[in-house]
């Protein structure tokens, strides 16, 4: 065969043209996505949130969306081998506090990750008490430790659990500094745990949920079980928008007793500390923008059909979509608050 | 709602093809009861709690049962509690009594679950409270007695015991996780290996490449003779099965199905330690326990009732203190919570008819894993008769894909079960103990942490004496079996020497 530049012109031309589909396949998500998340648990609240938002990303692009409960680390590590958009990562504030408290395995995700958009927040975090304790608010709770009195605080270090046990310790320090160190951890694992360490008399105040641990507050005072909240650390505007289904026996009004400003844990000594479990998208640096962008587009319409609302409430999940740069923008700014009380403590001890 | 109109035909055929489901999971070895319910999951979003929670359980149910198929002729255990099924149950299949092994392992099993389901039904609320008086101590003395059969089950106690330490040594490679209240930092991880060691090994992938892949290289070693390429193993009439089998074994099979339920309604004693307990509580007891580990029934039995009582046992913390009693149950809590429901102490009280519907559907589950494996054994026996050539290939495909997808795609998990394969088959050359080892292996990481929460929380080692009369009654039974294995040790020595 002879190579003309005919026959040259000829060949570029159709390479050009076939290469083109796959030029433009490289600037948006594949047709099989891997969406791994930072949990081992397929029937926690991360996965459940991630299958709920991975369902209706795959209707709505027509691509096949499978969620892996991998773990942070195998997770991260994912994230890090893909940056052609077949591996996206669901996680919630754990991605950045683990990083705060110097975890192993977690880095700094606005450095070494590109944050994607927030998808909803889970607003059960919140600590207990026995409901025949002699702390029966969180005033009492900082007063004993004003008092020289110790409070044990059971907590899974290093995260979600922990953050809020932070936030008492600086509470504590800022009506009388000192008094912070009367306020110590008792480092557990899971739920059970926790409220174990409660029922062995080894932890005087638990961290837990409004979904796992309301039915406790409902048993008779004389039951060894019976459990009374002190704290729950979501925003007053979050618990207004919570589904009731997730409440149990306990009313909104009643919850909110419980939440800041009737309920405060103070920052700085004006405004209030709150943290809520917000689930966001997180990207390899290196993936195209373009993918971002769909995905926030994807998002944004979806969120206006409103059908997946209704599925995250009927999970007890409160839907939060932002699109990326203002989901990036908040927990940026998120972080710098837990940042500061994890400081805070630290330097003073 | 009444209880009699959630009993619909698709509520009926939901338990039973979940059980099929099930028992199918089971059967391969590297896929659980865990990974079928997990794999579930998603659907039962659509088919409203009740429905949901009947395919669910049928798939519970029917996966810890199918774990006897692949442990009894394969000696692989197809799920990580079925780990003693092999330790009787492989060796009556060797000598052609597969079928036989089979059907008892399934009576067990049957017996197992309905004992465990009506302790479920009759005292889930007294037994949850039982059970929340077990501390950090008590369930490390647990442990402790589970980790007392090492000895028992080894040929030669001191390498036995050995090897079972040295299970317990490289269960504890990697991080000590902070989600069982560690501290995060990784430990016996050489330089250089920590990417893919900071998790440590995981469970199953070791027990399909020590229990799998070895054998599998130990018969490739031993090559398949000259004029044997359809080498098989005949399913045997050497001794049928017959329901006689059973006389003389109802304390044997109520002490193992109580053993089970009781150790399910501990969160976090995990399921494997059910049938560990149970099988050495049953050679303890005993009246010919030098043949444990040899093809005997009353060990097989043990195994299987104690781990089918795991399956109502666990349930009684989910569904008394909302608290998952293993790594199955504490995915049923997301059935619940996809359906807006809360489990806890006021679950049962609440919801009357969904708590009888679980019951019932256990009930049918239960008789629908019976039926569909006593009755076509036969076909799941045939097993043995495939040829090895043909056999092997399809078993070590088998293995990879459930060590790939056991975490849901960590390629490390599949050079764990290569690393484990070759390890396993460098102990028998070495004339170390598998079954210590794995022992040590599965209930290293609990020991740890219970021990060292226990010196966390209570201060100083006299607690394990002072805490409560249950650590009392617990160290009778430890000691009880260690003095058990030591004399067992020294007939069997005796016993060998004789001869000479």
């Amino acid at each position: 065969m002879k190579f003309t530049r005919r026959t040259i012109l000829a060949a570029a031309s159709a390479t050009a043209l076939l290469a083109q589909p796959f030029a433009a396949a490289a600037q948006e998500l594949p047709g099989n996505v891997r969406l791994v998340i930072g949990s081992t648990s397929t029937g926690g609240d991360t996965y459940q949130n991630s299958s709920i938002v991975a369902d209706a990303l795959s209707e709505h692009l027509g691509i096949n969306i499978k969620v892996d409960a991998v773990g942070a680390t195998e997770a991260f590590k994912a994230l890090d081998r893909d940056s052609r958009g077949t591996t996206l990562m669901i996680f919630h504030d754990q991605s950045y506090l683990g990083n705060l408290y110097g975890v192993r395995g977690y880095q700094d995700i606005f450095e070494n990750y590109t944050v994607g958009p927030t998808v909803a927040i889970n607003p059960g975090n919140a600590y207990l008490v026995p409901k025949d304790s002699p702390y029966q608010s969180m005033d009492d709770i900082l007063t004993a430790a004003e008092n020289g009195e110790r409070v044990r605080v059971a907590i899974q270090p290093g995260g979600v659990s922990e953050i809020g046990f932070s936030a008492m310790k600086n509470a504590a320090r800022v009506r009388a500094p000192g008094s912070e160190e009367n306020i110590v951890a008792v480092n557990t694992g899971s739920q059970s745990d926790k409220n174990q360490a409660m029922w062995d008399d080894l932890a005087d105040v638990i961290n837990g949920s409004i979904q796992a641990n309301e039915q406790f507050t409902q048993l008779p005072e004389d039951d060894q079980k019976a459990m009374e909240f002190v704290w729950i650390t979501a925003r007053p505007s979050t618990l207004e928008q919570a589904p009731a289904e997730g409440m149990g026996d306990t009313t909104r009004d009643e919850l909110l007793q419980y939440a800041s400003p009737e309920t405060s844990v103070t920052l700085d000594g004006e405004q209030d500390f709150t943290f809520d479990k917000e689930f966001f998208f997180l990207f390899n640096p290196e993936m195209d923008p373009a993918i971002v962008e769909q995905i926030d587009t994807a998002l944004t319409e979806i969120f206006e059909a409103g059908e997946i609302q209704e599925r995250q409430k009927a999970s007890f999940f409160i839907p939060n979509f932002l699109p990326s740069d203002e989901a990036r923008e908040h927990l940026q700014n998120k972080r710098g608050t837990y940042e500061q009380v994890i400081e805070e403590i630290s330097t003073e001890s | 709602m009444e209880f009699f109109d959630l009993v619909t035909p698709l509520f009926l055929a939901l338990i039973v093809g979940g059980t099929f489901v099930g028992v199918v999971f089971g059967a391969i070895p590297g896929m659980t009861a865990t990974m079928a319910v997990a794999v579930c999951l998603p659907l039962t979003y659509s088919l409203g709690l009740e429905n949901g929670l009947a395919l669910l359980l049928g798939l519970y149910v029917g996966g810890i049962s199918g774990g006897l198929v692949p442990a009894i002729l394969l000696g692989i255990p197809g799920t990580p509690s079925s780990i003693t099924t092999t330790f009787d149950g492989y060796p009556m299949s060797q000598k052609g009594e597969g079928e036989k092994a089979l059907r008892i392992g399934i009576c067990a099993s049957f017996v197992g679950g309905i004992i465990s389901l009506a302790a479920l039904y009759l005292f889930a609320p007294a037994l949850a409270d039982f059970a929340i008086r077990f501390s950090y101590v008590e369930k490390f003395l647990i442990i402790l007695f589970a980790l007392t059969v090492m000895g028992a089950l080894s040929n030669s106690m001191l390498l036995g015991i050995f090897s079972g330490f040295l299970g317990i040594f490289i269960s504890l490679i990697g991080v000590y996780d902070i989600s069982d209240g560690g501290n995060g930092e990784i430990r016996l991880v050489p330089p250089g290996t920590e990417y893919w060691l900071e998790g440590g090994f995981a469970l199953l992938p070791v027990l399909i490449g020590l229990f799998g892949l070895a054998a599998i290289l130990e018969e490739a070693e031993r090559g398949v003779p000259e004029g044997h390429s359809a080498d098989t193993v005949k399913l045997g009439k050497s001794s049928s099965f017959s329901f006689s089998v059973f006389r003389g074994q109802l304390v044997n099979l109520v002490r193992s199905s109580g053993i089970g339920t009781f150790v399910g309604i501990l969160p976090g004693v995990g399921g494997s330690a059910a049938s560990i307990l149970a099988y050495s509580n049953a050679k303890t007891f005993s009246k010919k326990p030098e043949s444990f580990g040899n093809g005997e029934p009353e060990g097989l039995m043990a195994s299987e009732a104690g781990n089918n009582g795991l399956t109502g046992g666990a349930l009684v913390p989910l569904l008394s203190l909302g608290i998952p009693g293993d790594s199955t149950t504490a995915l049923l809590i997301g059935a619940f919570t996809l359906q807006g429901i809360q489990v806890g102490p006021l679950f049962i009280g609440n919801n009357p008819e969904t708590w009888n519907a679980m019951i019932f559907a256990m009930v049918i589950a239960n008789i629908a894993m019976f039926a569909m494996m006593y009755f076509a054994i036969r076909y799941f026996a045939m097993v043995v008769t495939v040829p090895k050539h043909v056999l092997f290939p399809i078993i070590l495909m088998m293995c990879v894909i459930g060590a790939y997808t056991i975490n849901y795609g960590i390629m490390f998990d599949v050079w764990t079960l290569l690393i484990f394969g070759l390890f396993g088959w460098l102990v028998v050359k070495l004339r170390l103990e598998v079954a210590p080892f794995i022992i040590g292996f599965i209930l290293g990481p609990s020991a740890e942490v219970y021990f060292i929460k226990s010196l966390e929380s209570f201060g100083d080692l006299t607690i394990f004496f002072t805490k409560s009369w249950i650590a009392m009654v617990l160290w009778v039974l430890i000691a009880g079996s260690v003095i058990g294995s030591v004399m067992l040790s020294r007939k069997r020595r005796t016993a060998t020497e004789q001869p000479a």
